[in-house]
């Protein structure tokens, strides 16, 4: 495939690494000094304008499986798409980062027909659901939604005292709708069976249906939470804060305060919440913190576009004593370091967008929905073939490492026990190990 | 300043007011009231007359400067009521209590100075009627409304003379805009009379409670108010028309539009709404010694609530009598008044939203020094140089209570008439307690205190800051006015 990537900055050049093994990839950008990064990979560099038709003839845009218009600028990377559309690339990918063109009338199909881009990603927008979501799991270290919601995925760690190490899993009798997909211990994941006995310390991957997994999630945690209205910290108020403030502000249960060091920045957030509480000062600040208490928090969630202040406003809070940290990562490089040193959940919004795009490429059948523990497991959705034969899941021999997490049947979800059946048109939600993932893609894709 | 295209707008103003003394003359003369006939058809001439004089160097109004249009927003209010206490002096009063008798009129006060009802004709009270009812909406409102020619002149002195902090124009063209509030207006008091004729009201009645309802004025021509008519239904219907007319008409004019979500989503309306639910239990409550039967007391209750909130001054009770936590309840609904844009008096309800929820912010500022902690209505920032008008201007308005009190209890008064009459004429509502209560009249105070009291009435109808800006003296600094270098 012969891919063109507008711009070589953090995306463009995570992409170029993911996809330029198997794929053809021109790489343009204005600035030149950024040809040196591309050096060590098998691309071609071409300098100059995404909006120019002279660069893209010269990257021969015509002959073109697939345009990524990934700069830091929202109207260049439109602008680019139309003119390489209107020069006859057969597919566009458009970046985003303000919400001002996802409002206009007629929403990303206006954008599509105006300016012919196939999709359009928002990687900041798309972090801040994902930051809601963890935080509308109390307890959850992480959480995931698919199917539009039908289907849920949250991950606990199991304390001494849990309801649920205290039988083997066929005993616990948990509501039918939600299903322990997966066990990780000691850095292994493991699939459980009826006789798998769970143990303090051991962190579950929980899947099914909301209704179901939120009668599980009261017997997760030993004693009963009380019910009080959860304290969220937010540090830093750009484009990935304000956005989840505004989620935030409008549900229920949530006490938030937003810490944001620009003035005018500030006034705008102050006046756009209806209940949050705005602060001016710097996330990094101590007296600052201290004075507002801001240890008392249930999640602080640091979103500075900046690594270094994110990582130190995040130890402040840790030392300060809030109980979840929820932090955001601009290179993904430093991602497993972020873990590594005690942040609860650090998440990158790019390196998702990143992930989506080379699983579109590459992924054929088979869906990838989400990537879990630092890449060790994978939860992918698979269409199985018209001509699939139907059989009940017991009498099925899956690649080890696997599990159908859930069964998409037109508008029905099943969460799938022994007896019940893969039928073709079925859409399954699969957990796989990363090892078996093509295994499991064969598996259901073949009849 | 220039004089003389300050004398002459006014003048403009003078000569169309003229004209509706015309309408009492009428009825004056359907009654057979024919010292009043002559009395009204002269005013009207004088007026006409002094009017034309004043206009006698006409100048085109279309570069008016700011000291320029409160001069003529003022002087009108003024004028016009001197123009309007000719007939009440021919008809016996002296001029000091004819001119109160017209500045409560026009400034929907509804203070009144007549002793025995009796001696009036009833050409007397429809005119106090319809003084009432043209300065309910405002008559500089009403002449950008009907005059053509106004220009953009006309737009200053609209918002110069509109009631509360608002600026919501309905239309882009003000002359449309006070065009569409006096139909609404006049609507709403067409309305109200056919109610009233329904349940039994004598029509000239009807006609006259419901220019003063409206108008939230309280001038009645029965001698008890509403109560002398005994008719509880004619007293539910008032009550619901004081309602709408304490309410922004900006807002009914919106939901005869079709957007029925008009009332419910105006946080000033939501606040109108809770103020009168709360005062009006409270005063079920406190009111069970005096009225001892539940519903008659509950209609009490919401009609005197209702009448002093809004600053109609409308008794259906004569409310001085009764136990001091229910008159304490009454006395504070007359700090608050009627919704902004609405034909209430007092310092309106916005104002008052506001100011709690600044003082409230001042709490959370304590608490957190680094919060940014904008003032906020219906979800949109309240600007700081608003925020500050607000404030300022309720500083101003205590303190014209307090003058007032000092002066008019310097005069004679005992404390609680001098503290319930000043805020009665400041909040253009009527009736105060003891001396002054809604069976009793404002005839024996002093004369300084009547003129003090009649000056206030002006300066709460215009919003104190219009006329106390132009004490300071470089707006006396006259130029003459040059033609226009073409």
């Amino acid at each position: 495939m012969r891919i063109i990537i507008i711009g070589g900055g953090e995306v463009g050049f995570a992409l170029s690494r993911e996809l330029s093994r198997d794929h053809g990839i021109s790489v343009v950008d204005t600035d030149a000094s950024v040809r040196e990064r591309f050096e060590n990979l098998d691309v071609e560099f071409l300098s100059g304008s995404g909006t120019s038709a002279e660069t893209l003839k010269r990257a021969h845009v015509d002959e073109s499986d697939l345009f990524i218009a990934c700069t830091g600028l929202d109207e260049v990377n439109m602008v680019s798409c139309a003119i390489a559309k209107g020069l006859g690339t057969p597919r566009t990918i458009c970046f985003v980062s303000r919400d001002d063109f996802a409002g206009t009338d007629g929403g990303v199909e206006s954008i599509r027909q105006h300016f012919g881009i196939e999709r359009i990603i928002w990687p900041e927008a798309q972090l801040a659901e994902e930051i809601e979501r963890i935080i509308a799991a109390p307890g959850a270290i992480d959480a995931e939604v698919f199917a539009g919601g039908r289907i849920r995925l949250l991950e606990f760690r199991l304390d001494a005292g849990s309801p649920l190490t205290t039988a083997a899993l066929a005993a616990l009798r948990l509501p039918k709708g939600a299903l322990i997909v997966a066990v990780k211990r000691r850095d292994a994941i493991e699939i459980p069976r009826g006789d798998t006995r769970l143990s303090a310390g051991d962190k579950i991957f929980l899947m099914g249906t909301p209704e179901a997994v939120g009668q599980v999630v009261p017997q997760i945690h030993g004693v009963q939470q009380k019910q009080r209205a959860q304290l969220v910290t937010i540090i830093g108020g750009g484009d990935v804060g304000f956005r989840l403030a505004q989620r935030l502000d409008a549900a229920s249960g949530v006490e938030l305060r937003v810490i944001e060091s620009d003035p005018r920045r500030g006034e705008l957030l102050a006046a756009t919440l209806r209940r949050a509480l705005v602060l001016k000062g710097d996330g990094t600040d101590l007296e600052l913190l201290e004075s507002e208490d801001i240890g008392r928090s249930d999640v602080l969630v640091s979103v500075i576009d900046n690594d270094e202040k994110n990582l130190f406003a995040s130890l402040l809070g840790r030392s300060l004593g809030v109980k979840r940290i929820i932090t955001r990562v601009s290179r993904p490089a430093n991602l497993r370091l972020f873990e590594r040193v005690g942040i609860d959940v650090a998440l990158s919004a790019r390196g998702a967008a990143v992930g989506s795009i080379v699983h579109q490429i590459q992924g054929g059948r088979a869906h990838l929905l989400a990537v879990l523990e630092e890449g060790q497991a994978t939860i992918v959705e698979i269409a199985v073939p018209p001509a699939f034969r139907p059989r009940a899941l017991m009498d099925m021999q899956p690649p080890p490492q696997s599990i159908v997490g859930a069964i998409l049947r037109g508008n029905d979800v099943v969460i799938p026990r022994g007896p019940d059946q893969v039928r073709p048109q079925d859409r399954l939600i699969v957990f796989a190990a990363a090892q078996s993932v093509a295994a499991v893609r064969d598996y259901f894709g073949t009849t | 300043m220039r004089i003389a295209l300050v004398l002459s707008t006014i003048g403009a103003f003078l000569r169309y007011f003229g004209l509706a003394l015309l309408a009492p003359a009428l009825v004056s003369l359907y009654y057979g009231e024919h010292r009043d006939v002559i009395a009204f058809a002269g005013s009207a001439a004088g007026a006409v007359l002094v009017g034309q004089v004043m206009r006698y160097r006409r100048e085109p109004v279309h570069d008016l400067r700011r000291v320029e249009g409160l001069a003529i927003v003022a002087g009108s209010w003024m004028l016009l009521s001197w123009a309007a206490a000719v007939p009440f002096v021919v008809a016996g009063l002296n001029p000091i209590d004819a001119v109160f008798e017209s500045m409560s009129g026009l400034t929907t006060t509804g203070a009144t100075t007549m002793r025995d009802f009796a001696d009036f004709g009833r050409g007397v009270f429809f005119w106090r009627a319809v003084t009432h009812w043209i300065g309910g909406m405002g008559v500089i409102a009403l002449f950008v409304a009907v005059l053509p020619r106004l220009g953009i002149g006309g737009r200053q002195l609209f918002f110069a003379e509109a009631a509360g902090p608002t600026d919501d124009k309905l239309t882009p063209q003000i002359r449309d805009t006070a065009q569409a509030l006096w139909v609404v207006y006049a609507g709403l008091t067409a309305a109200q009379v056919v109610a009233l004729v329904a349940v039994g009201m004598p029509l000239y009645d009807s006609v006259c409670n419901a220019m003063a309802t409206l108008a939230a004025g309280g001038f009645s021509p029965h001698a008890q108010s509403l109560m002398g008519y005994r008719n509880p239904a004619a007293e539910w219907i008032t009550i619901i028309f004081m309602f709408a007319a304490g309410a922004n008409f900006a807002l009914h004019y919106r939901t005869l539009r079709g957007e029925l979500h008009a009332f419910p989503r105006d946080e000033e309306f939501r606040a109108y709404a809770g103020i009168v639910l709360v005062s009006v239990l409270l005063l079920v409550v406190f009111l069970r010694p005096e009225v001892p039967d539940l519903t008659d007391r509950v209609r009490h209750a919401a009609f005197q609530a209702i009448s002093i909130l809004t600053t109609t001054g409308f008794a259906s009770m004569d409310f001085a009598l009764w136990n001091d936590q229910s008159k304490m309840v009454l006395l504070a609904l007359m700090f608050i008044g009627g919704c902004a844009g609405s034909a209430g008096g007092g310092p309106k309800i916005v104002r008052q939203v506001l100011i709690a929820r600044y003082t409230l912010l001042e709490l959370r500022r304590v608490l957190h020094p680094r919060g940014v902690l904008p003032v906020k209505l219906g979800g949109r920032v309240v600007p700081d140089d608003v925020m500050r008008g607000v404030l300022v201007f309720f500083l101003f308005y205590l303190l014209v209570f307090a003058a007032s009190t000092l002066i008019v209890s310097a005069f004679g008064a005992d404390i609680v008439t001098a503290i319930t009459a000043s805020i009665a004429c400041l909040g253009n509502i009527g009736p105060g307690f003891n001396a002054v209560g809604p069976m009793g009249h404002f005839a024996d105070l002093h004369p300084v205190s009547k003129v003090v009291l009649t000056l206030a009435m002006w300066i709460g109808r215009l919003e104190v800051l219009t006329v106390l800006a132009l004490v300071r003296p470089e707006v006396w600094q006259t130029s003459r006015w040059r033609r226009p270098v073409r």
